[in-house]
Order: structure tokens, then C-alpha cells, then sequence
């Protein structure tokens, strides 16, 4: 067994390939933080008034909070006085109009990355809006949008051109009050993307922001804020990377979505920052506030996530199921290497009635990593006919690692019915032994075995991310399965 | 508030037992300290998040140490004493020889009042008190450690096997009497034993705070019954922490019925391929609060695990569930699986489950499954086909869901009064007990 549990490890383990980084000139913001370096950044963004009392309020409330000690997590103490808030490419007066006038450096970046910012390179069908540190560096197809009514642009942007819409929705489900990262980010956030689909619409693409942190000493505060107006649909996925440092970077992001009637969004990330190398040094801290709220009936959320990189990971998606009928989904691979430590998971909170929710978590462990699904189920008293169904499994992978479940189920309504499973184990022998047995060779059999594992949550995510997420987790399907 | 009970330890310490042993002293000073510091638990607090004892902050209860022995209630000491087991009576905390029978009892078997075992074997209750459990891990484990008045040491020496259970029965006379026992449970190598808890009381405001310690021998088994009948207006802390040697089995069924706040800490430390069993049933009716908190330490490898709790809610009630299996890093081959399921019959009951599973081995298998639900629709209609009706189906689905647990009780005495008591609190129209 030893030798097949030696080549479960190399598989697992690959070199991070995107932690180079593009030498650019950059505006950045001395590292500290005070009502001063708020007041500045809310200047440089040209902001509405109502934005930077926001961002105060924020500011005044997260100076009385503490940083959250509950996860599973082991978090060196963050010195927040040491991070630069603002860092973004040098650009001229105007900002680039087209793509032609974005710097050729960036596109390069994207290029390596993987990332066309081409209309007509291959993926041709999704809309990209690239962060680049602090600043939306240019967005893709946005014209061809426009003809459908679809708004997508960076959240600096849209407070420039809607600023009624952001200040209608911008921190309706998330408050600035809600907990200590998001309250960091409330007050210091400095770009991110914005959709508003009308009544009605289907987005007629794929829309995607690609999250790059290229600046030593700081943080990336993004936020995102995701309208699907009255029977609208959209497809949206997020990618994120960094380059290899020794030292710890924080990125505290906030997303929000608003699914109003008969509306659906479908929200997939494949977080791949950079997670540190195999002695846990460097890598991002990666603390994220995601929550979607169903306010009208019929509508559906469903986050998929596929989380690989982060040194540390505090995520949880959550759906809040306001309206009658609406429905929530999470489906979830976490894999943690190495040093990793991932505490995610997410929260259903049943309000509507006849509201139902599924949870998919995967969790792999391998390394001296842990990896921790935590997870609410809750059913108010109204939530009649609310129905969950809850599955965890984790894996194990080599003897130092630890895989943990921490659920909370709380159920104020007979006729609910919530069903929670999980399991952990490793790789069984037996099932190895049939696959070698059947002819396959010991990698293709363990390749199989991690991917049936995680199939359920692939299936979910589009197709060109299911195939960068099969290729993170550094198995190839290649001769096992037809 | 946790000063208004130290002025009262400063007036009744004195009158504890073994307050001339200088050991036993230091360790009920610094658990009172302990408990001082701390106080009550709080909602805050991981482990109490869904219960809240600021009403027992808020009263005083105060021990009694010259309880009158006629003062029991007769009839419901009769009416809990079961039949064709050994008995011992603690009346309002304390040993009463008196009502207990122990007749026939093996001279292999010592069954002590503390009081006793502390004037009479202090070296042996000092190397086990406080053994199995830490006071600083829970306030009223540090409460119960400075404050116990009595409880029983049971020693069964190697090779012994009690053919005939031995019953606890803790009695509570009074109204705004505290009740802390303490006792500890030593089955030494290769013997065998079972030990049934039962807990009841007047209809009156009062508090149980017990603990028992045990120690499961190398290759010995012990089976513990615990039937929680307490009053209803009563609160009651029950705490019961094991250390298992290797090779042992430890099975615990847990009954939870009475009390007007119950809460139950079932803990227990493996070790190399031991087993243990944990079962349980709470059922709520009115505006009980039932908490269950039990924990699991595979601390060594080979061990298994299995735990079944079941909870019925009706009415106002709360139901909380609280499970954690740990595995330790060492703790290779590990097999343990969890389970809770809860049944919510009433608009207002609410049920609060929380299974934790924290493993730091790679090769175990370890499940957990939790359901929330109602009765199956499928099963009410099959027997509405064989012409119940829908009450009578509802009634007596919800009765054999319950009854699961108590079908696994082989101790017939025990086996009657827990169908008895299931039959009481629950709609019972159409359910007969002739059928069981």
C-alpha cells in the first residue's frame, strides 16, 4: 500500500504554475489604515458621497470588533496596520476606452494565466471582467451585453453610472456590520464586479471576473454584487490567482446576491490562490463572506466551488431562502495540501415556505493539512415543508492530515425534513485493488476513485471550468473511463 | 451571581464528607475556585449555545445534610424501586441503607456510601476521584466536585460477574434542595456489571447535580441504564465520564424523560480496540429543554464506536443533541458511526442537533447522519388502509419510534417501567400496552 499511498501524494501534490509576477509600475498606497486612507481611496474611485459615510460607518464598527477565533483554523495574528489598501497599475489620464489601450503587460499576464481577454480568442462565450490588485483592468464583450440589457461592469464603475441601483442593494444582505472581515471590507474594498440582469432576461453568456493579486504587502478587497431581476437568469464564475511569497496576503472579499422572483443565479468558483509552499510558508489568507438571498418566490441560488489554493480558507456561501418555493444549493470540493487549512462550508436558512436546500461538500485532506466543513441548516417557524438534504464526505490522504464535520442543525417547523449524512475515510484498499485488479494501474485507479469522488460537484460547474478544476486536482481521466 | 452560592459553600463546606482528608481538601478548593472563576456556563460557550441555566444563576438551592428518612415520599420510592435487582437508596443526596436491599450481594463486590468509602478506603477513592473528568472542562463538574455530599463507590474486583444489576435510585424530597452526588464505578479486569441510574423527585423547583465516574478494566463490561424521571419542575445536570481500558465494552442507554431542564454529558476515552455503545431517548413534552451532550475519544486505534439517540418533541419542547467523535492522530482503524434522529410533533417544538466529527487519522471510517423529520406519510396511509384512523396510525408510529430504544433493554424489570413511562408522556389513544 505504501508505494500506491507515495503516488496518491504526487498526484496530489503539483507545483503552483501561476505564481509568477508581472514587474508593472503601480500606484500603491503606503501600508496603515485610518478614516484618512478610507477618505483617500473613496477620492481616487471619484465616489458618491453616500459611499465614503458607507465606508466610515463600516470602518468605525469593524475598530470594535475582534477577529473571529470559532474556526478550526491555527491564523498567525494579522497585523492590519502593515497592509497596503490601495495598489493599482500606473494608467493614463482617461483609462483605457478599449482593449487595444489596456498595457500589453497585463494582457500578457492574463495570457500566461489562461485567461483570453480577446473577443475572438476561443472562449468566445464568456464575458471576463479582469481585477487586477485594486482595479478592474478591463472587461470583456461589453457591448454585446448592453444589447441584452445586461449590466456588468466593475463596481466602481456601476457607482459612477448606477449609482441608485448599488445604493439600493450594496450591503443589503451582507451589512457592514455583519462580521469582522466583511466590516474590513465594507470600509476598504476597491473594486470588483457588478451584474444587473433585468425582468425577464437570460444572460446570453457566461459572465466571469478573474481575481489577480500581483503587489507584494497587500490586500485584495474585492466585492461583488450580483442582481437577477424578476424571472432573469445568469451563469457567473470567479477564478483567482497569486504569485509565490513568503509572505502571508490577505484577501477579504464580500459577495452578494439578490435572486428576485422566479430568478436564478448560478455562481461557481475555482479559488486557486497561492496556498503557501510544502513547508506552510506563504500563501493567501483567504477570508470570504459570500450570502445570496431568494426574495422572491421560485427563485434558486446554487454556489458551486471548487477550492483548491488559499494557505488559509473561512468561506462559507450562504443561501437565505426568503421566498416561498425558492431553492438553495452548495455543492463543494475542498482539497487542502501541505500546510492548507480550509473551514468552509455554508448556511441554509429556511424563512419561505416550502423552500428546500441540498448540500454537496467534498473535502480532501492530504499533507499535514486539515480540512473542516461547517455547515447551518436552520428552519424558521414559517418554513413550512422546508426540505434539506445534506451529504460530507472527506478523504483522507496520508496519516498527518485531518478532515472534521462541525454541522448545525436547528428546526422550528414539524413539517420540515432535514436529512444529514457524512463519512470519512481514505482511499479504501479495496476499492483500489478492484481497479488494479481490473487492469488499471495504481494512479489511473486512485485518478478514478478522487474523481468519482468529486463528480457530483464537477457536474455542476460549466464546462470549461469542470475541466480546469479535474486538471487542479492534478488527476487526468485519461484511459480509466470512457 | 455564582457568589450567591459561595457564600452558602462558605456556611455548609464544613459539613461535607472527608473534609478531614487534606488531599481531598485541596481538590474541593480549587474546583470551588475553579467554579468561582468560571461561573455558570453560558450561551456563549460551544457547548451550551442551545442551553441557558441563568434560571438555576438566579435561584439559591441548598443542600441538606439531615434529611429525616421518613420524610420520603413512600410511594414513589415504591413505585421506581424495580424488582429483581439490587437497590440503593440516596435520599435527597445522600446513601440511605435503610431502604436500599442488597441482600445476596458477592463479598467480591464492595458497594460503599462515598461517605463511607472516604472514612473507611480513602487511599483507593483518591485514586480515582477526579480521574475521569477535569473540573475546569465543565462548571458544574467543578460545582459537583466541591460540593458533593455522598454518592456510592462500587468496586467489582477482576473476574467478578454480578449476575443481578445494581439499581441507584436517587430520590429528591424537597422543594429548593440541591442534590450533588458523586460516584465512581471500578470494574477491574475481566469482570462484568450493570448499573442502573434513576433519578426522580417531587413536583417541586430543585437541582440534581450528579457525576459518576467510571473505569472499564482491561477485557471487563459494563452496562449502565440511566432513566432520568425527575420531577417536573425540576432541573437536573447528569454527568458520566468513562475511561475505558483496552478490550473493555461500555454500553450506556440513556433515558431522558422528566425535568423541566435535563441535561446529560456522556463522555468517554477508548482505548486499543475497546467498544463502547451509546444510546439514547429524550422525549419533551410542555416546555421541557432536553440537552444530550456526548463525546467519543478514539484515542487509540482498533476501537469502535456506535451512538443512536432519538428524540420526540411535542408541545413547547426543545430537544438538543450534541455529539462529537474525536480521532486521534494514533487512532488508526478507527470505526465509529453516529446517529440522531428526531421526530417534531408539535408547530412550537424546536430541535437543535449538532454531530461533530474531528479526525486527525487517514485510516478510519467514520459516519454521522442526523434527520429531522415527521412520520412517514407512506405508513400513516398503510395503516389507515387496515382501517385506524389517522390519530390512532399517527399515535402509534410515533410510539414505535420511541419504542425502538427501550426494545433494547434486556433488564425486564426496567424494560416494563420505561414502556410505563413512554405509555405516559405520549398520545396514547389507540396504543395498547397488551400488544408490546
Amino acid at each position: 500500500m505504501s508505494s500506491s499511498a507515495e503516488e496518491i501524494e504526487q498526484l496530489i501534490s503539483q507545483e503552483y504554475k501561476q505564481g509568477f509576477v508581472t514587474e508593472l509600475e503601480v500606484d500603491t498606497f503606503p501600508p496603515g489604515l485610518d478614516e484618512d486612507v478610507i477618505a483617500k481611496l473613496s477620492k481616487i474611485k471619484n465616489e458618491p458621497d453616500f459611499m465614503l459615510e458607507y465606508r466610515l460607518k463600516a470602518f468605525r464598527h469593524w475598530q470594535t470588533m475582534k477577529s473571529p477565533d470559532w474556526a478550526q483554523l491555527n491564523i498567525e495574528p494579522i497585523d492590519y496596520q502593515s497592509i497596503s489598501y490601495y495598489s493599482a497599475p500606473k494608467r493614463k489620464e482617461d483609462g483605457p476606452q478599449s482593449l487595444d489601450e489596456v498595457d500589453p503587460e497585463l494582457l500578457d499576464t492574463y495570457k500566461k494565466l489562461g485567461i483570453p481577454l480577446d473577443e475572438q480568442e476561443r472562449l468566445a462565450g464568456v464575458a471576463v471582467d479582469a481585477v487586477f490588485d485594486s482595479v478592474s483592468v478591463a472587461t470583456t464583450f461589453k457591448g454585446k451585453l448592453k444589447d441584452a440589457g445586461v449590466i456588468f461592469c466593475p463596481i466602481s464603475e456601476a457607482l459612477q453610472e448606477h449609482p441608485e441601483l448599488v445604493k439600493q442593494y450594496l450591503g443589503s444582505v451582507v451589512p457592514e456590520a455583519d462580521n469582522f472581515f466583511a466590516a474590513l471590507n465594507a470600509a476598504v474594498f476597491t473594486d470588483g464586479s457588478f451584474v444587473y440582469i433585468p425582468k425577464g432576461v437570460r444572460c446570453p453568456m457566461e459572465l466571469s471576473t478573474y481575481f489577480r493579486i500581483n503587489a507584494a504587502n497587500t490586500g485584495q478587497f474585492e466585492r461583488t454584487l450580483i442582481i437577477a431581476d424578476e424571472g432573469s437568469h445568469v451563469s457567473y464564475l470567479e477564478g483567482c490567482t497569486a504569485p509565490m511569497r513568503d509572505e502571508n496576503q490577505l484577501h477579504a472579499a464580500v459577495v452578494e446576491l439578490i435572486v428576485l422572483d422566479n430568478a436564478e443565479i448560478k455562481y461557481s468558483t475555482v479559488q486557486n490562490w497561492y496556498p503557501g509552499d510544502e513547508n506552510g510558508v506563504g500563501g493567501i489568507y483567504n477570508f470570504v463572506t459570500k450570502r445570496a438571498e431568494c426574495r422572491g418566490s421560485n427563485s434558486k441560488v446554487s454556489w458551486t466551488q471548487v477550492e483548491t489554493g488559499s494557505a488559509i480558507t473561512w468561506k462559507y456561501p450562504s443561501c437565505v431562502l426568503l421566498g416561498d418555493d425558492s431553492v438553495g444549493e452548495f455543492y463543494s470540493v475542498a482539497l487542502t495540501n501541505n500546510y492548507q487549512q480550509a473551514d468552509t462550508g455554508t448556511k441554509m436558512i429556511h424563512i419561505g415556505k416550502n423552500t428546500s436546500s441540498t448540500i454537496i461538500s467534498k473535502g480532501i485532506s492530504a499533507g499535514k493539512a486539515q480540512n473542516t466543513y461547517r455547515g447551518l441548516v436552520k428552519v424558521g417557524k414559517r418554513a413550512e415543508n422546508a426540505r434539506n438534504y445534506t451529504q460530507c464526505d472527506s478523504l483522507l490522504v496520508g496519516d498527518k492530515c485531518g478532515a472534521h464535520t462541525f454541522p448545525y442543525v436547528e428546526v422550528k417547523q414539524p413539517s420540515a425534513q432535514i436529512e444529514h449524512e457524512a463519512t470519512t475515510s481514505k482511499i479504501s484498499e479495496d476499492q483500489l485493488f478492484f481497479c488494479q485488479q481490473r487492469g488499471l494501474s495504481a494512479e489511473d485507479a486512485v485518478s478514478m476513485i478522487v474523481n468519482g469522488f468529486c463528480k457530483e460537484v464537477f457536474k455542476e460547474l460549466p464546462m470549461e471550468f469542470a475541466v480546469e478544476a479535474q486538471a487542479l486536482l492534478g488527476i487526468s481521466l485519461e484511459g480509466s473511463v470512457g | 451571581m455564582a457568589n450567591n452560592y459561595s457564600a452558602e459553600y462558605e456556611k455548609t463546606s464544613d459539613a461535607l464528607p472527608g473534609q478531614s482528608l487534606d488531599w481531598l481538601k485541596v481538590i474541593r478548593a480549587d474546583a470551588f475556585k475553579c467554579f468561582s472563576d468560571k461561573g455558570f456556563p453560558s450561551l456563549r460557550e460551544e457547548e451550551w449555545r442551545y442551553t441557558n441555566v441563568a434560571a438555576i444563576e438566579k435561584k439559591l438551592f441548598t443542600p441538606q445534610f439531615n434529611v429525616e428518612v421518613n420524610e420520603i415520599d413512600k410511594e414513589l420510592l415504591q413505585n421506581y424501586q424495580l424488582d429483581g435487582v439490587f437497590t440503593i437508596v440516596l435520599v435527597n443526596g445522600r446513601v440511605s441503607l435503610e431502604h436500599s436491599n442488597l441482600e445476596g450481594l458477592s463479598d467480591n463486590i464492595s458497594v460503599l456510601s462515598m461517605v463511607d468509602a472516604l472514612d473507611q478506603k480513602p487511599e483507593l477513592v483518591e485514586k480515582y476521584l477526579a480521574q475521569a473528568v477535569n473540573d475546569k472542562e465543565h462548571s458544574f463538574v467543578a460545582f459537583n466536585t466541591a460540593w458533593f455530599s455522598d454518592g456510592l463507590f462500587i468496586h467489582v474486583q477482576a473476574n467478578q460477574v454480578i449476575e443481578k444489576p445494581i439499581q441507584l435510585l436517587h430520590i429528591v424530597t424537597q422543594a429548593d434542595l440541591l442534590a450533588t452526588t458523586r460516584s465512581i464505578v471500578v470494574v477491574d479486569e475481566m469482570a462484568e456489571a450493570s448499573i442502573i441510574e434513576t433519578y426522580v423527585g417531587v413536583e417541586n423547583v430543585y437541582l440534581t447535580a450528579a457525576v459518576t465516574e467510571v473505569f472499564v478494566g482491561k477485557n471487563a463490561v459494563l452496562t449502565l441504564y440511566k432513566m432520568q424521571s425527575e420531577g417536573d419542575k425540576a432541573y437536573h445536570f447528569g454527568g458520566i465520564y468513562v475511561k475505558q481500558d483496552k478490550e473493555s465494552r461500555f454500553t450506556h442507554h440513556n433515558f431522558s424523560f422528566g425535568g423541566l431542564l435535563a441535561r446529560n454529558d456522556i463522555h468517554t476515552d477508548l482505548n486499543v480496540a475497546s467498544e463502547c455503545d451509546l444510546n439514547g431517548l429524550f422525549l419533551g413534552v410542555k416546555r421541557q429543554h432536553i440537552d444530550n451532550h456526548t463525546r467519543i475519544n478514539h484515542a487509540q486505534p482498533h476501537a469502535m464506536s456506535r451512538e443512536l439517540y432519538k428524540g420526540v418533541l411535542n408541545q413547547r419542547a426543545r430537544g438538543v443533541f450534541q455529539g462529537r467523535v474525536i480521532v486521534a492522530e494514533d487512532a488508526q482503524q478507527t470505526n465509529s458511526e453516529m446517529n440522531n434522529r428526531n421526530l417534531l410533533l408539535s408547530n412550537d417544538a424546536e430541535v437543535d442537533t449538532k454531530p461533530q466529527l474531528e479526525i486527525y487519522a487517514d485510516d478510519v471510517k467514520c459516519a454521522h447522519g442526523v434527520t429531522v423529520g415527521q412520520l412517514d406519510e407512506k405508513s400513516v396511509f398503510y395503516l389507515q388502509s387496515r382501517c385506524l384512523d389517522e390519530k390512532t396510525a399517527r399515535n402509534i408510529l410515533t410510539f414505535a419510534f420511541a419504542n425502538e430504544m427501550v426494545d433494547k433493554i434486556k433488564v425486564e424489570s426496567l424494560h416494563e417501567k420505561l414502556l410505563l413511562q413512554l405509555l405516559q408522556r405520549f398520545p396514547q389513544e389507540g396504543v395498547e400496552k397488551s400488544w408490546l
